[in-house]
């Protein structure tokens, strides 16, 4: 029996790959069960190539498998779009239509089982003309064990708004899925588990923006961008229904701009963007910063520059969250490492952003955001940090940018009496008034960049896995954690101590939690996904990194980093007689 | 409100001295808005002003309303947010003809499509004033500027007639150097549900020369007794004149604001029922079947 298993369904639009694979998961997430559903697509704008691969397992999963065990493909021709993405395992059970027999350098493999099965014509057989998908769901559960009952429940309940007639057609197509199945001799290929309590089966981006609403966004500004729509779509949803707004505007430059107006008058306010829009908000993060209004960003990495590959993660906006943006610039950057955290990071930029009254940007990136996954049911719940409004005594002789100890200032929203003030992006006073006085200037950004010293006591973001002390440190963020995780679990069953730091505060770093783990690792390794090694140049710039004693590794982004791929790197630094496999297909 | 509060212009004036030069139309604008504020009795805390950048984008520095100084261009965006999150603050965007016509002329246009509440009233001196003297987008064909040293080459734009194309529900058009008259205009801007573009034609001397009061003021005239202010076709004819300068409502519509559709959003979305729970929302995503 196996522990695990990671199926990828791959067909053309209307194939209903990816319907299969959702009512797959739900059924999987209805049983307790751990998934990580991924989908992809061809270049066309509707009905191209679409797979569509869920890894499910009886104990927690934290990254997409290598590599799969199972496959149904209706179209070979199809499943080529694919080929650099979808590495069929050496043991895999490759389900194929009969009509369409495997190819050589497929079929060729000796540990495989590659089966023929009439998918088009049996769905046609039993009234489901369109059925295919569903009738392959059937052979899966036959095969590998999975819950039959649940993935009936699912697809009716998937099909509920279809005729009486259209739900029937699916269930005999199902069941003539079993039949097929079970008369199949591929061995026992069955996967093992317990039902367990469901769980949530959510996408990073409905985390985030489900964050959003709980810390208390009652606005949102955003202009469409892949990957990051779906919080835009979510809040257009959702928002007006519990008493907020919602507002589609003309470019990036404008959802930026009704964020910052929307928080100056008092009401928590985001927006949500990809890479290009990041650029385009540059300016107004820096009136956020000097104006010290809070505003929340999430910006779901994809490949860049420019157009880049939309469709794709990578982690290379790193050094324009950080930096990106002129003058002397205080902000915030939270980096989520998976979806359940995307909520968390989405609630914290938040409390961040009033606390400190500065921009906050949420680094994640597409494999996190448009992934999905299972959570346990209550596990989105986070304290709520509400903004805190000058009181009577701080309005008496009111000055909006007091000098404080901390360097945070009480702050009226316009339509309080007695809190008048009139604020600027220019450098201005206490009182807000504009001043070009060099010694302005330089107290202002002091006060300004305390925010950031306080902050950094305050929120010790990071996470940290393996042995106290270990021979090898990997330092990466975001997504990267993921596979880095999987990989350090299996690094020590081989006897290697490797452990792993994960910042979630990108800026300010945890700085002495991180030189601390620095000093608890013989060397380190950064690993991350940007050709330019991002996170490499901006840690030099911010720790110790020993030298001789740090290597990196960073490659462009396109594909999501590997279980392997870590372990390999691993090798490479620790056992020096390893040969690095080549990973690039 | 209680009565005996009395409002007049110097409710809104602050001891903040301007920095423009002196005789600079903005001066005009200025004192017409704090008239206009008066005479409306707007609450000064319930009053957002919002600019841009340039010379006339430091005007909501010299009033004792809320104010916020922006940055080039975005004025609108800004306004807009402000707008959404609190509607019942009177929100008023200012700013100069270059920060609302080129870098921010996107958000001019999506405004006034959107009617959004908010009165825009535009500074407009055929000139950037602040970077000292480049041509604008309302810079006429021909004339020389700093950055147009063999005369500008390309043609002048009326904001007037964007406006109206836009979509704007109130377009008028004023001469700072007519207080009162612009007073007048600014209290039916302000006062105007849904967005309304008021076109302040207000003279840099610095950089278009001491005499464009006197040229200017030669040029204007009133609005053709039956004006028919209902009338696309009827105040476009009042838009690129060439010599005359016609100042008064030209456009003017009643239609739902911004402000109107969004709560029609959520009567859409929610109606009378209760709003939904976490739970609710959660269960999209929960396998309960
Ligand atoms: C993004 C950006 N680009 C350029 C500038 C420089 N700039 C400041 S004001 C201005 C033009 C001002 O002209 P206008 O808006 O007509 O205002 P005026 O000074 O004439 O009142 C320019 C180009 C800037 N502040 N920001
Ligand atoms: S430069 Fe022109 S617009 Fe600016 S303050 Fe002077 S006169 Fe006014
Ligand atoms: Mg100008």
């Amino acid at each position: 029996m196996k522990q695990q298993l990671t199926l990828s369904i791959v067909g053309s639009g209307g194939d209903g790959a990816v319907a299969a694979g959702d009512i797959l998961s739900m059924a999987c997430a209805r049983q307790g069960l751990h998934i990580i559903k991924t989908e992809a697509y061809g270049p066309q704008i509707r009905g191209g190539e679409s797979s569509c691969t869920v890894r499910m397992s009886s104990s927690p999963i934290y990254a997409q498998a290598d590599a799969i065990d199972a496959l149904v493909v209706f179209s070979w021709a199809d499943f080529a779009r694919f080929r650099n993405e979808l590495v069929i395992g050496p043991e895999a059970v490759v389900l194929h239509d009969s009509d369409d027999p495997a190819p050589d350098e497929i079929a060729s493999h000796p540990g495989r089982k590659i089966v023929g099965i009439p998918f088009a014509k049996l769905a046609k057989e039993v009234g489901a003309p369109n059925g295919k998908n569903i009738l392959s769901l059937g052979v899966v559960s036959a095969v590998f064990g999975l819950p039959a009952d649940a993935i009936r429940n699912a697809l009716k309940n998937r099909f509920k708004k279809k005729t009486a007639a259209v739900v029937e057609a699916n269930l005999k197509a199902f069941e003539a899925g079993l039949t097929a199945g079970a008369a199949l001799s591929v061995g026992d290929q069955r996967l093992q588990y317990t039902p367990g309590t469901p769980m949530l089966l959510m996408a990073g981006n409905e985390a985030s923006a489900v964050g959003a609403v709980d810390a208390g966004c009652r606005f949102f500004a955003g202009y469409p961008i892949t990957p990051s729509s779906e919080i835009l779509h979510f809040m257009s949803e959702w928002l007006p229904r519990i008493g907020g707004t919602c507002l589609q505007t003309e470019d990036e430059l404008a959802a930026i701009g009704a964020v910052v107006g929307g928080s100056f008058a008092g009401v928590k306010s985001m927006t949500s963007t990809s890479g290009p829009g990041l650029s385009l908000m540059s300016e107004m993060l820096g009136l956020s910063a000097m104006a010290e209004i809070p505003a929340v960003v999430v910006n779901v990495q994809r490949g860049g520059p420019s157009t880049g590959l939309p469709t794709k993660s990578e982690q290379s906006d790193l050094m324009h969250a950080v930096y990106g943006g002129h003058g002397d610039m205080p902000r915030a950057v939270i980096a989520p490492v998976d979806v359940e955290d995307s909520y968390h990071a989405t609630v914290e930029a938040f409390n961040i952003a009033e606390e400190f009254q500065m921009p906050v940007i949420v680094l994640t990136d597409q494999s996190i955001a448009q992934r999905r996954e299972t959570l346990a049911a209550d596990s989105l719940v986070h304290e709520v940090v509400d903004r805190r409004i000058a009181t009577p005594e701080e309005l008496n002789e009111y000055r909006r940018y007091r000098l404080t100890a901390t360097g945070v200032s009480p702050m009226a929203i316009p339509g309080m009496p007695g809190g008048m003030y009139q604020t600027n992006g220019l450098e201005h006073d206490e009182q807000g008034r504009p001043s070009s006085m060099f010694v302005m200037h330089e107290k202002m950004n002091a006060k300004r960049y305390s925010k950031l010293d306080a902050l950094a006591k305050k929120y010790r973001l990071f996470r940290r896995y393996g042995p106290e002390k270990a021979d090898l440190g990997i330092i990466c963020y975001g997504s990267s954690m993921g596979p880095v995780r999987e990989a350090l679990d299996q690094l020590a069953a081989e006897g290697l101590r490797v452990a792993a730091f994960v910042p979630r505060l990108i800026m300010p770093l945890p700085a002495a939690d991180l030189e601390k783990f620095i000093s608890d690792c013989d060397q380190i390794l950064v690993l991350e996904l940007t050709y330019a090694a991002q996170l490499y140049q901006y840690l030099r710039a911010q720790v110790d990194l020993p030298r001789g004693k740090t290597h990196k590794f960073s490659r462009s982004g396109g594909r999501s980093l590997g279980i392997n791929e870590v372990i390999e790197q691993v090798k490479r630094v620790l056992v020096p007689s390893h040969q690095v496999e080549e990973v690039l297909a | 409100m209680t009565t005996d509060v009395v409002y007049t212009p110097n409710t809104y004036k602050n001891d903040l001295k301007p920095v423009w030069c002196p005789g600079c139309g903005d001066f005009g604008v200025l004192n017409s808005l704090y008239r206009a504020l008066a005479d409306l009795k707007c609450e000064p805390h319930d009053t957002v002003i919002v600019s841009g950048i340039g010379c006339s984008s430091r005007l909501p520095g010299y009033v004792e309303t809320f104010g916020f100084n922006t940055l080039h261009g975005r004025a609108i965006p800004i306004a807009t947010g402000v707008k959404l999150t609190a509607p019942a603050l009177k929100v008023i965007v200012v700013g100069g003809d270059g920060d609302g016509l080129a870098i921010g002329g996107n958000h001019f246009l999506h405004a006034a499509r959107r009617n959004a509440d908010i009165s825009f009233i535009m500074m407009d001196n055929e000139i950037y004033g602040l970077t000292k003297g480049q041509a604008a987008p309302t810079t006429p064909v021909g004339d020389k500027t700093k950055s147009t040293i063999y005369g500008n080459p390309e043609a002048a734009v009326d904001p007037c007639a964007l406006a109206i194309s836009f979509g704007a529900s109130w377009v008028g058009r004023s001469f700072s150097g007519d207080v009162k008259g612009s007073t007048e205009l600014m209290k039916r801007a302000i006062d105007h549900r849904g967005f309304a573009f008021l076109n302040m034609i207000s003279p840099c001397v610095t950089w278009r020369g001491d005499d464009q009061h006197k040229q200017i003021r030669a040029r204007l005239r009133p609005l053709p007794a039956d004006h028919d202010a209902s009338s696309r076709e009827t105040a476009m004819r009042l838009t690129n004149e060439g010599g005359p300068i016609t100042v008064g409502v030209l456009y003017e519509n009643k239609q739902p604001t911004l402000v109107d559709e969004m709560l029609e959003v959520r009567w859409k979305a929610q109606g009378e029922k209760q709003p939904p729970t976490k739970a609710d929302i959660l269960q999209q995503y929960m396998p309960t079947f």
